[in-house]
């Protein structure tokens, strides 16, 4: 503010004293104090103003005006240029607080300003003239802030800041000189404001001269207003009062309309209150006849559910069971019962006496009609089963016909079951009793007959035999067909492979023909004793209309219907009842019932079914290998495996596979307790016998799930008869051991590479590696050595060259000279020898048995043996006696001549 | 030449012969028990024996399995004696092996003394024709030499395998009828000729007798004369 006011300050003289307006025309527009600031001598300021002439043409200049030394308040115009003369102008630092600026001319200017406002506000008026004035190349500004340089001049924002201390100075001032600048700075002044001013001062022209008197003028006038305007407020007081008047006399019209107001509103509450009333009393009588309504249809459904038809109840107290029409008419009419002892009454309904005394009604019904039920059934199944066939052929009769007859009873079976269970378990005891007799009847004599042809087709096959079971006994041997360890000559009477066949065929036939009868009673028995239903109830009687107290067990019964006769409160019981028992164990229950239903039918069929099967292993003990293949299969395809067929099966399955194994085990015994006889073969019996055994089970078991059985005890078997070859090798007679190795591992080779059984791989080649061992053994042993003293005087050379004595130098012991060699030599002519080698091929081929045909083998092996013999002779000769001349009395061509000789003797 | 007459169905001896690895041994256990094995082991010589139903008769077949490699041929003279049908077997892929079969049928021919014996010529390994080192024709016209029939066979694939050991045993089984109507109809007539072999035999041996000893007598004296120009003067 102050510097601001000495700026002015400045300005004001400068402009007062240089530049008047009245004599150059011209007018200072900023004024900046500054020092050179290269002349640090002359220290006294000098000012640079920015000028510009009047209007019309403005020539804008800078002027260097300096302070006169004599006199302080005479200023002189040291310097002027025009704007086009600044090259630029450099603020040197964008910074508020930077003194020194430089101005180009001529030549360069630096000043320092003493005042901050003054430069901001001389650079920027510059700028502005030169923006505005300058045509061609302006003046640059550098350094300098570009906010100075923009559109709002500084001066106004410097007039903004001290607008009231330059309004202050205004009219201290009173000078009338405008200028164009400070008149844009009071524009704020409408042009209303201005006129009215205007004509303040036009009417007051003579005040402007004498203030005191305008002042007094003005208010007098002021107090002549004041007066006017009191007269004005006094006059309107009787007005309001006639206002208040009317005011008040509204408020009581007011009040008046509110009273009626009220008193309709009494009125119109009380008609409220009485509509209100009848609305409840309506919905009252909608309900009691709603109710009605329900009461009738619950008494409508009660009577309609409850209601016996005469001609039905005339049905059941009268029925005839033995015709179709009144046997339908009573199904109907025991149905209808069921369902009306069933109905969907709720079981407070229950308690009414008349529904009560109807249930009574029904009940005694009911009983009646069982009891005729029952007895007519009851006769019925004694009928039935009193009734037989007898067959001739191998087939077990058909009992369709009794199915069929009985097949029209079924509902009032399925009747019987819901309405008295105690009738129903009686008739099912009767059922099966009557029905077992036939069917013991059946089994039995279908399987005597089996039993026949199984008898009847060995003695066609062979008729010297008498089959029956007695006389087998004292038959000529009791050693089984087949047993491995024995003679082939001591078994007892055994099928052929024809007669197994046959046999298998008839075992087929048997199970075959077992199949459909048993699943046929099955499948009828679930169907009219309604099996497949579990009915959870101990009740004897199923009914809804018990005054049960008990309300679970009135629940739990209800589940049992089929769908014809399902009622509505089964279905939501349902969750109460079974259905939350595991459908597997409701199965397993069934089949369980099943199960205990047939085997009282059929009690005789397994033990007949074995005591079959037992007849087959009498006749032929490889029985139990065929029938394990045969049952298993029928076990195995069985879809029901808990049926009671199926567990009849796997039971004599079971029975069957014990025997088997026995079988096998007696087997196994057999060949460790074979005994030699002195006029055995070579081959041991359990190996002869081992083919035929093999070669029947695998034609028994070749495509069989029970192959692995079988393979399981081949294993041990071979394992046993190579136990055995070598325990009876030793034992052997007249063979030697050897011999009999050899043999009978080249037979069980042969056998083991033919039935190709992959468990016995292994054995296989055990077999062939100690065939091939025992062949060795015998070569080396029997062949012996021909050339024994030979051997035995070069075993000595042997020792001494071990000893160290040079092969060479020999010949100088005394035990292994010429000589000696010479005796031993001659002692194998080629005549002995050749004798020698022909009693060997003698001795060889009484030793060999014809089977196995290995003489050959034997033999050729033998031959290789003696020449590598002659040959190691030979060679030791050489060696050892080299140069004497010494030979053996026979050359390879003689040995090679000699076999020729034995092979053409024979 | 067997011990004893064997009772029950026929039996019928079949030797194989030939060089070694020619497939002597795959073709024997082909036609036994199915199988066809690839590595190779030189037989020595094995025995194996087999029912089979030849026309509808059961009859037994015996096979001798000999070792193809021998360092001295005249081992094989007593298997040859042995056997009623030879099959001689070579491989088309392996000339040498064919050549082979010149000597064996030789030997075969003068161990058995018979021209007419039952007797193969069995081409072997047909399934590697394309290594086929062996004309057709070459193997056609030295069977035809022989008079006997020229089969090829593979027992790998199995080709053929059971056609020679049955055509074998017909040939083996028609020629033991011939002989026995032989022996009831012209009896004397082969006992004579017979007797004749048994002298003719003798002599050779005595042949071979003296010149052996002659032969130890001077040790560098030469071989005797072989035994096939024997053969031929018989």
């Amino acid at each position: 503010m102050l510097t601001i006011g000495t700026l002015a300050n400045i300005k004001h003289i400068l402009q007062k004293e240089l530049f008047n307006v009245s004599t150059s025309g011209e007018r200072l527009l900023s004024v900046v104090t500054v020092t050179k600031t290269f002349k640090k001598k002359d220290k006294r300021a000098c000012y640079l103003c920015v000028v510009t002439t009047a209007p019309p043409v403005p020539v804008v200049s800078v002027c260097l005006v300096k302070q006169s030394e004599q006199r302080e308040s005479e200023y002189k115009r040291k310097r002027s240029w025009l704007l086009d003369e600044i090259k630029w102008i450099d603020g040197r630092n964008e910074q508020f607080e930077t003194h020194e600026f430089d101005i180009q001319l001529e030549k360069l200017y630096k000043w320092y300003a003493l005042n901050l406002h003054e430069r901001q506000n001389f650079l920027a008026v510059l700028n502005r003239q030169i923006q505005k004035f300058v045509r061609g190349p302006r003046a640059e500004f550098r350094n300098v802030p570009s906010a100075w340089l923009s559109e709002k001049s500084p001066e106004k924002i410097a007039a903004g800041r001290a607008g009231t201390g330059s309004v202050a100075q205004k009219p201290a001032n009173t000078d009338d000189e405008e200028d164009e600048e400070e008149a844009q700075e009071f524009t704020a002044l409408t042009d209303k404001e201005a006129n009215e001013l205007g004509k303040l001062f036009s009417e007051c022209d003579f005040a402007i001269k004498d203030a005191e008197q305008f002042i007094e003028q003005l208010s007098r006038e002021l107090h002549d207003l004041d007066g006017a305007n009191m007269q004005s407020v006094l006059a309107s007081e009787q007005k309001v009062l006639k206002m208040m008047e009317h005011i008040d006399s509204a408020i009581t019209e007011a009040d008046k309309f509110e009273t009626r107001l009220d008193t309709y509103e009494d009125i119109l509450g009380h008609v409220k209150e009485t509509m209100e009333k009848i609305g409840g009393k309506n919905a009252m009588i909608e309900i009691a006849n709603n109710n009605n309504i329900k009461l009738m249809k619950e008494l409508n459904k009660v009577i309609s559910q409850l209601d016996l038809p005469h001609s039905q109840q005339q049905a059941l107290d009268d029925p005839d069971l033995k015709t179709p029409a009144g046997l339908k008419a009573a199904i109907a009419a025991a149905q209808c019962l069921q369902q009306a002892m069933n109905s969907d009454i709720d079981p407070a309904l229950l308690r009414l006496e008349a529904v009560q005394d109807q249930r009574k009604r029904f009940e005694k019904w009911k009983q009646k009609f069982s009891a005729i039920v029952s007895r007519f059934m009851n006769n019925l199944f004694i009928h039935l089963g009193n009734e037989s066939k007898t067959s001739t052929d191998l087939s077990l009769p058909n009992h369709s016909t009794v199915h069929r007859e009985l097949a029209p009873y079924t509902e009032l079976m399925h009747w019987t079951k819901a309405m008295d269970r105690k009738t129903y378990d009686g008739l099912m005891n009767v059922y099966t009793h009557s029905l077992k007799k036939i069917y013991v009847q059946d089994v039995k004599s279908f399987f005597n007959l089996a039993k026949m042809q199984v008898s009847e087709k060995l003695q066609s096959s062979r008729e010297d035999l008498d089959m029956s079971s007695s006389s087998r006994k004292s038959a000529v041997s009791t050693i089984p067909y087949g047993t491995l360890g024995i003679n082939r000559e001591q078994w007892g009477p055994g099928v052929d492979s024809a007669d197994r066949v046959r046999f298998d065929a008839l075992l087929e036939k048997v199970l075959a023909e077992l199949e459909p009868i048993a699943l046929q009673e099955q499948l009828f028995c679930i169907n009219f004793f309604q099996m497949d239903v579990i009915s959870p109830t101990t009740k004897n009687t199923q009914t809804t209309l018990d005054m049960d107290k008990d309300k679970d067990k009135g629940m739990e019964m209800t589940q049992s219907f089929n769908s014809s006769t399902i009622s509505p409160t089964s279905a939501s019981s349902k969750g109460g009842g079974a259905a939350g028992v595991p459908q597997k164990r409701i199965d397993r229950q069934i089949n369980e019932d099943v199960r205990k239903l047939m085997m009282g039918l059929f009690d005789c069929l397994e033990p007949e079914l074995v005591s079959f099967i037992q007849s087959f292993e009498r006749v032929d003990s490889f029985y139990s290998l065929y029938v394990l293949v045969r049952l298993t299969q029928h076990v195995m395809s069985a879809q029901d495996t808990h049926s009671f067929l199926s567990m009849t099966f796997a039971s004599a399955l079971v029975h069957v596979k014990r025997n088997f194994d026995r079988f096998m085990q007696q087997q196994l015994q057999s060949i460790k307790e074979a005994k030699l006889h002195k006029r055995s073969k070579a081959i041991l019996p359990y190996v002869e016998n081992f083919e035929n055994f093999a070669q029947t089970a695998e034609g028994i078991f070749r495509n069989s799930d029970r192959r692995t059985d079988m393979e399981k005890w081949y294993l041990q078997l071979v394992n046993a008869i190579f136990e055995g070859i070598s325990m009876h090798a030793q034992e052997h007679p007249k063979t030697p051991s050897q011999v009999v190795r050899m043999e009978n591992y080249h037979h069980m080779y042969a056998l083991l590479a033919q039935l190709k059984v992959p468990g016995l791989d292994a054995l296989k080649k055990e077999a062939k590696s100690r065939y091939i061992d025992a062949l060795k053994a015998y070569v080396t042993q029997y062949f012996g050595r021909p050339l024994e003293k030979l051997n035995q005087f070069f075993e000595g050379v042997q020792l001494k060259v071990a000893q160290g004595v040079k092969e060479t130098e020999i010949s100088y012991q005394m035990a292994f000279s010429k000589q000696e060699l010479r005796k031993v030599i001659s002692q194998y002519p080629a005549r002995e020898v050749k004798k020698g080698l022909e009693n060997l091929y003698k001795k060889v081929d009484k030793h060999l048995c014809e089977e196995e045909n290995l003489l050959q083998v034997v033999w050729h092996a033998m031959q290789e043996e003696f020449i590598a013999q002659y040959n190691y002779l030979e060679e030791r000769i050489q060696k050892c006696y080299a140069g004497a001349m010494i030979n053996l009395e026979f050359n390879i061509q003689d040995i090679l001549a000699f076999f020729s000789d034995i092979a053409r003797s024979h | 030449m067997s011990k004893k007459p064997t009772a029950g169905p026929a039996l019928h001896k079949v030797i194989m012969v030939g060089s070694g690895g020619v497939g002597k041994s795959a073709l024997t256990l082909q036609f036994m028990y199915d199988e066809f094995v690839e590595d190779y082991e030189p037989t020595k010589a094995d025995s194996y024996r087999k029912k089979v139903v030849l026309d509808g008769e059961e009859v037994q077949i015996d096979i001798l399995d000999t070792a193809g490699q021998e360092d001295y041929a005249a081992i094989r003279d007593n298997y040859f004696r042995s056997g009623e049908g030879f099959l001689c077997v070579f491989s088309i892929t392996d000339d040498e092996s064919f050549q082979a079969t010149q000597e064996f049928r030789e030997q075969i021919l003068r161990v058995k003394n018979d021209e007419s014996i039952p007797f193969l010529l069995v081409g072997n390994k047909c399934d590697l024709n394309d290594k086929r080192k062996v004309p057709l024709n070459e193997c056609q016209q030295r069977a035809q030499l022989w008079s006997v029939p020229y089969v090829e066979t593979s027992a790998k694939t199995r080709e053929n395998v059971d056609k020679v050991f049955f055509d074998l045993m017909r040939e083996i089984r028609s020629r033991k009828t011939e002989d026995s109507k032989a022996t009831s109809g012209r009896a004397k007539d082969r006992c004579k000729k017979r007797r004749l072999k048994c002298t003719l035999l003798v002599f050779f041996d005595l042949i071979r007798d003296i010149s052996s000893r002659k032969k130890q007598r001077q040790m560098d004296v030469k071989e005797p004369a072989k035994p096939s120009p024997c053969c031929q003067l018989l």
